[in-house]
This record gives C-alpha cells, structure tokens and sequence, in this order.
C-alpha cells in the first residue's frame, strides 16, 4: 500500500488499513473473483520510500473473504429476469448469486418448460408444476464464466437432475 | 478464465491454492460480514454508504441462502461434516446445498463417488433449524 505523508503521524497503522479496505474491498482479482471484505491484517512490514517522491511504500499481509465460481459448480442463485430467446446466442435468463451475474440460455433450460409472457415472464413446466420468474430462487450449474476488471459474469444451466427451481430448502423441481 | 490446468470443479480441479485455502458455507460468511457490518454501524450512521456494492450484495445473497442462522447450529455443521474425508470446497457445497440423498449429494458434487465407502452425516434434533438425518454408504462398485 502506498502512502502520502500527511498521513503519517500516531495513526499511521489506522490510516493505512482504512485505505486498505478502501482500495481493496469490493474489487475484483483476475485470480481470486470479487474480493468481498477485508477480515483482518496480519502483518505490515517496513515502509520504503519511493525513489523521487515523498510516498512511501508499505508491504501488508491481509486476509480476506473471497468469491469466486468455478467450473462446474453448483450454486444457488435469485432470477432476476426472464425474457425469450429471439436469437441463437442470446440469453434467456440472468440470475444472480450475491455480486455474480448468472446467464441461462434456454438452451440450458429443461425441454418441457415453456416461456410465458405476461405481467410476471415466467418459464413454466408442461404440467404446471413448476414456474420460475423474477426473484424466484433457482439451483443451476455454472458451464463458464469470464473476469474483467469491473465485473464476473458466469453460463449456468439447470437442464440436470437437481438442478432447477427451489421450493423449500433441500427440495429442487 | 483458464490456469495451466482446466478448471472443473466436478473433478476438484480447483487449482492448488484453492484446495488449500479455507472455504466458507454461506451461514459461515454471512456470520462474518453481518459482524462487520455491526461494526462499521457503531461508527457510522449510514454504514451502507461505507461498504461497497459488492459486499452489500454479497451480504444480501449469503443471508438469504443461509440454511443455518444460529452461530452454534453452524458450528456444529462444520464440526460434522470435517469429521468425513472432505476437502474443504465439497464441505461447503454441502453445507451450502444440504443434499437429501445420496443421489443428489453425488450430483452436487461428483469428486465424491470417486472415494469409495464414505459416511455423510447431517443430524438433526440438537440444531434449531431443520437438518435431515442422513447416513449413507457408497460402495466402490456402484456405478453412479
């Protein structure tokens, strides 16, 4: 972490844990996913200034609560829309689990569930067993995912057994 | 995103430094960012405006998909789970998505047919919230 001078002084160590979490939460690492929150320091070493300015360089440990998905990853997640395919390529419903955006082309839904249109889009199972729509929580596997700097965004399908709306805890369509 | 070798959680290829690193259950990391957000209210009157989208949104989600709320009840969970040969990410996939059988444990996470005989254990009665009491064996020449 770096530091101007003017926050040198008794609180040192405070005003350089705040810049900490204030630089480091909420990011995303190419390597580690959304860096969620900062738990705690464990350790801040010898500052070095840097050559021709007055900052200074300070290396600090820290742990932190990270998220990431992974390939082939099951996971619950919220709709948050539901919409019909009018392409090949396109994406027919977004979920999301926490900051993760979740994509699910109607491809990765079952055969016999059917888009419906209306007030609340929803997609229904042949039998009406089964609807999902916004804000409806869902199990779904994640097939791919991509990392940029401002955003993690995921495939998932719930075309498997398992997989699918949930109902109450523990029990899945 | 892709490493030297390809990511595929179904054969816990997850990558070195995250079969190492502790992994959280969501009742886990919501115990965790609920503290801290009780921290930053003691300071601040609009604690929201202090934290960023990412953990809002990651409180949120961690809160609504906690099947345990009581901080016992999920200490209790890990304490039953870490008594089986689980690495720490099939710990918490179960713990996150409480598989009823066999079956779908399997489904959830598949590196786990390939251990042979194990015993998964989730009891309930001493925890507050429903658990399903579940034991099960796999022997080594079922095919699942």
């Amino acid at each position: 972490m770096q530091l101007h001078p003017r926050f040198f002084g008794q609180n040192l160590r405070e005003n350089l844990v705040s810049k900490l979490i204030k630089d480091v939460e909420g990011t995303i690492s190419g390597r580690h996913g959304f860096v969620s929150a900062v738990t705690g320091i464990e350790s801040i070493g010898k500052g070095l200034i840097r050559d021709g300015t007055p900052f200074v360089t300070f290396p600090v440990k820290y742990r932190c609560v990270v998220f990431r998905p992974f390939e082939g990853e099951v996971l619950e997640a919220v709709v948050t829309r539901v919409f019909p395919n009018k392409c090949c390529y396109s994406t027919d419903y977004f979920a999301e689990a926490g900051p993760l955006k979740i994509f699910v082309s109607n491809h990765c839904i079952p055969d016999d569930m059917e888009y419906q249109t209306g007030d609340m889009p929803n997609y229904t199972k042949s039998d009406g067993s089964v609807r999902i729509q916004k804000d409806c929580e869902v199990r779904l596997k994640i097939f791919g995912f991509s990392i940029d700097a401002t955003e993690i965004s995921c495939v998932g399908s719930i075309k498997e057994r398992f997989l699918g709306l949930i109902t109450d805890p523990g029990a899945v369509a | 995103m892709s490493g030297e070798e390809e990511e595929n959680a179904a054969e816990l290829k997850i990558g070195e430094e995250f079969l190492k690193a502790k992994c959280l259950m969501n009742c886990e990391v919501s115990l965790i960012l609920e503290h801290k957000y009780e921290q930053l209210q003691q300071v601040s009157e609009d604690p929201m405006n202090q934290v960023s989208q990412v953990f809002e949104k990651s409180l949120q989600y961690v809160k609504r998909f906690s099947r345990y709320k009581n901080p016992d009840a999920v200490r209790q969970v890990r304490e039953i789970l870490s008594r089986h040969q689980l690495t720490e990410f099939e710990l918490c996939v179960l713990g996150n998505l409480c598989p009823e059988t066999a079956e779908e444990a399997v489904a959830m996470v598949p590196s786990l047919k390939v251990k042979g005989q194990i015993a998964i254990v989730m009891s309930c009665g001493l925890l507050r919230y429903d658990l399903v009491l579940l034991t099960f064996f796999f022997p080594s020449s079922l095919a699942l």
